[in-house]
């Protein structure tokens, strides 16, 4: 490749939402004809530096070159005629339009051109699109393969491709795979963003590992292996902060009982998926967003349907319960958004503390019971509040969350499950919640904790199960749990799993 | 899925099976029901509804509602009635009315895009507000003795056909290809079918369901002027209840109320049926109390239908997403 061209340019931006400081002066560069892989994991800042490179949003500091001029006002129409294109992880078509509709709306040439050149791009690229079938007819594949066409047809010469495989068959991945040697061939820069390291290396160019709003590796692919990458996602030693550490116990499975015991189970987004949790035991449940760790907990809980498999909870048979008699069984689960499903932001705090034990009331309500409740909670969880009446909103995030805690610590359950606990908490509210899940382990409950967060995931968990697209083959002992292990095996490369090429 | 693109491509045929099945069931039973004559008469009777369903046609596809189109059409056919009646010129009663019309939906389009009332809500209050100051402007009175060459206007006719007939059924295919041919006019479905995505690609969302209120406001004040001079005379309570049929109308020709589908062909001869019913519960001797609970149980049957449809798309693809992401075996091999 004699002389190549440099397309973008990104010098030491940065950027930073509610005093938090999302990048730390990120440089990028991408020239013609490369494939650039962004790996990071979750809130690692790759989405706020695509967000940038499009014009969503305004970088704080650092500059954007792109075709060799620096750009001021910089926003998205800005973008798209300098041809940056983005193809979203979520393809946001119209699903009651045609394709030809969809490539044709919102384009200022006409629309006999844009269908011509339409075709001549999906004859190059060896597709097979019927322009007049409707979109809500394709498979998540081809609407990310009309989203790409959206982009070429606008002569894009930065293609930003979103994790594009996340959910494409093996099949479509090819095919993907196969369209972005073509358009590296014909010059067009390309920035793939994955978390799937084998991807990287079949396809990319150049590899750039983000952590932490920076960037740790940045280099070209051939000069890497897989460990290497793993290496730069992890934290330094240094930054860790040892201060804390907590009591962790490794349970003796001769003795102990088995709370809960999954085997085998399947479902939407999961498969053969085996574990168990013993009596006061912390498991924690590592892997990637996305990677069904939801989905499994949701199965378990009885809110979807499992495809085959078991859940036993103390010998009993619980698989195909509902929500309702789940709860009665003797699991809680604190969900992932707590805004969206955890809390009653409008009610008071008593009232959300009290939401699920009044369910064992009679018909009226006793208020003195609430309140009885309530104090009891608040002290035990030491829960800072100005009134029991206030609404629960008005608490703190850390707060909010000891409050759910308490609400289903009011029903007395034997298996708790948290997802992503201490998403959107503050540190302070962070070690107290972790501390929380210390003192219920010390009391006998056993607690399944989901989380993306590496750090809290292996200071808090005396087992880790990994889980790695929608499997589960490594579980991590006590003398096992380490950063990088739990790294390793939530990018599928851990020595002990199934190996993926 | 593909028994769900047929049914989504063939929405008006649908709806046009119907109003055949309607016509012969009916015809079956009563034989004076196929006359033409009466077909001829039941296409002039639902030419007040055709102008509206094509108007509130605007609204559902952006993804909203306008009930207020009773209100709108009884206070503009009343104020430029009393307007004629004093006198006035056939001219400026229409501008009248297409301003009352204009206005009124302006106003629901900025109270829906910039207050963000619900619009169910704000054509709601705009509806029982209309029907007062038309109560206030009339003094409570019907509005009678409207001129002679005005009510001719109704009665006259084209080769034989309606001449107003000709004007609204031209109109309907020109407004049809104006939504479905032309940039602008897709985007009012685009903004119904992902919000998003309009937003994203630069479609002025706002303006444009603004555009769809005005525009369904002043059908509601054609309708008002087509009502005045078939019928002679502007009780209190004309149009009261016309909302219901207009919608179950629009729904009945294959619009869709969560928004992005729909045509406004199919919404006129969904118009067609609505009013056909009405003449064919005469002819079948049933009561006509009976068409208001008619037309409301088929709305509600045509809607469950078309959310249990669409959910389960939802659904289906929810789980492909899922399930594709699982780690497959056989793949890697």
């Amino acid at each position: 490749m004699g002389e190549t061209k440099r397309l973008v340019k990104l010098d030491h931006i940065q950027k930073t939402f509610n005093q938090n400081k999302v990048l730390k002066g990120v440089s990028l560069e991408i020239n013609q004809s490369e494939v650039i892989s962004i790996i990071g994991g979750n809130g690692a800042g790759k989405s706020t530096l695509m967000k940038i490179l499009t014009g969503v949003y305004k970088a704080d500091e650092g500059s954007i070159e792109i075709n060799g001029d620096k750009l001021t006002n910089y926003n998205p129409s800005i973008a798209h005629d300098k041809g940056i294109y983005l193809v979203p992880q979520e393809p946001l078509l119209f699903p009651n339009m045609t394709i030809e509709q969809n490539l044709t709306i919102g384009f200022h040439k006409k629309k006999q051109e844009v269908r011509e050149a339409a075709k001549k791009l999906i004859e190059q690229l060896g597709w097979n699109f019927d322009l007049s079938r409707y979109a809500i007819s394709l498979s998540i594949a081809e609407q990310q393969q009309v989203e790409i066409i959206k982009g070429l047809l606008r002569d894009s010469k930065v293609l930003i491709l979103d994790e594009p495989t996340s959910s494409l068959t093996f099949a479509e991945t090819e095919s993907l795979f196969k369209l972005i040697e073509q358009l590296k061939n014909a010059g067009v820069g390309i920035i793939y963003i994955t978390h799937r390291l084998d991807e990287v290396f079949q396809i990319s160019t150049h590899a750039v590992i983000l952590r932490d709003g920076k960037v740790t590796l940045k280099g070209k692919i051939n000069e890497f292996t897989k460990e290497m990458l793993i290496q730069g996602l992890l934290p330094m030693d240094s930054e860790k902060d040892g201060s804390h550490s907590y009591e962790k116990c490794s349970v003796d499975r001769m003795k102990e009982e088995k709370i809960l015991r999954v085997q085998d189970l399947c479902g939407d987004g999961f498969k053969n998926i085996s574990f168990d949790v013993f009596k006061g035991e912390v498991v924690g449940v590592a892997g990637l967003l996305g990677a069904g760790r939801t989905e499994i907990a949701e199965a378990i809980y009885g809110i979807t349907q499992v495809k085959s498999g078991k859940v036993i909870l103390n010998g009993k048979d619980i698989t195909h319960f509902r929500v309702k008699e789940t709860i009665e069984s003797g699991i809680a689960y604190i969900p992932e958004d707590r805004f969206l499903n955890g809390i009653f932001s409008i009610s008071s705090i008593s009232s959300n503390m009290t939401a699920q034990v009044i369910k064992k009331q009679k018909y009226f309500i006793d208020k003195q019971f609430e309140k009885k409740i309530t104090d009891e909670y608040v002290s035990r969880l030491s829960i800072k509040i100005g009134s029991q009446d206030d609404e629960i909103r008005s608490l703190s995030g850390g707060n909010q969350q000891k409050v759910v805690i308490a609400r289903i610590l009011s029903m007395n359950p034997q298996l708790i499950i948290m997802d992503e606990p201490t998403r959107g908490i503050d540190a302070a509210a962070r070690s107290d919640i972790y501390n929380i899940i210390t003192q219920l382990k010390e009391q006998g409950y056993s607690i399944l904790l989901i989380s993306s967060d590496l750090e809290e995931i292996e200071r808090i968990s005396d087992r880790i199960y990994v889980i790695y697209r929608g499997t589960c083959n490594v579980c991590l002992d006590l003398e096992e749990i380490n950063a990088t292990n739990v790294m390793r095996a939530a990018f599928g490369t851990y020595k002990g799993s199934e190996n993926y090429v | 899925m593909s028994r769900l693109i047929s049914l989504a491509k063939h929405r008006e045929i649908r709806t046009v099976i119907f109003l055949i099945l309607l016509f012969l069931i009916v015809g079956i039973v009563n034989p004076d029901f196929v006359t033409v004559a009466n077909i001829e008469n039941a296409v002039k009777n639902s030419l007040l509804y055709i102008v509206l369903a094509a108007g509130i046609t605007f609204v559902l596809l952006t993804g909203e509602i306008d009930i207020s189109v009773g209100g709108i059409l009884g206070l503009s056919a009343a104020v430029s009635g009393m307007f004629l009646r004093d006198g006035g010129s056939i001219f400026l009663a229409i501008l009248i009315a297409i301003v009352i019309g204009g206005v009124i939906g302006l106003i629901n389009g900025l109270g829906v895009t910039k207050l963000r009332i619900s619009s169910f809500i704000m054509t709601l209050g705009m509806l029982e507000i209309a029907r007062v100051v038309q109560v206030i402007y009339t003094n409570g009175k019907w509005v009678e003795n409207l001129p002679k060459t005005f009510k001719e206007i109704s009665q006259s006719s084209i080769l034989g056909i309606n001449t107003l007939g000709v004007i609204v059924i031209i109109a309907v295919i020109l407004i049809h290809f104006f939504l479905v041919n032309s940039r602008k006019g897709r985007y009012f479905a685009a903004i119904g079918d992902n919000q998003d995505g309009a937003v994203l690609i630069g479609i002025p969302v706002k303006r444009y369901k603004v555009f769809a209120f005005v525009i369904s406001g002043i059908c509601a004040a054609v309708a008002g002027l087509i009502f005045a001079s078939q019928i002679g005379f502007i009780s209190t309570t004309a149009g009261i209840g016309i909302e219901m049929t207009v919608i179950a109308a629009a729904v009945l020709g294959g619009v869709s109320l969560s928004g992005g589908i729909g045509s406004v062909i199919g919404a006129s001869v969904g118009a067609i049926i609505m009013s056909s019913i009405n003449s064919a519960l005469v002819f079948l001797k049933v009561p006509a109390f009976w068409n208001s609970a008619i037309s409301g149980l088929l709305l509600i049957l045509i809607v469950v239908a078309d959310v249990l449809i669409v959910r389960r798309a939802n659904k289906k693809a929810n789980k492909e997403r899922l399930n594709a992401r699982v780690l497959n075996y056989q793949e890697g091999a």
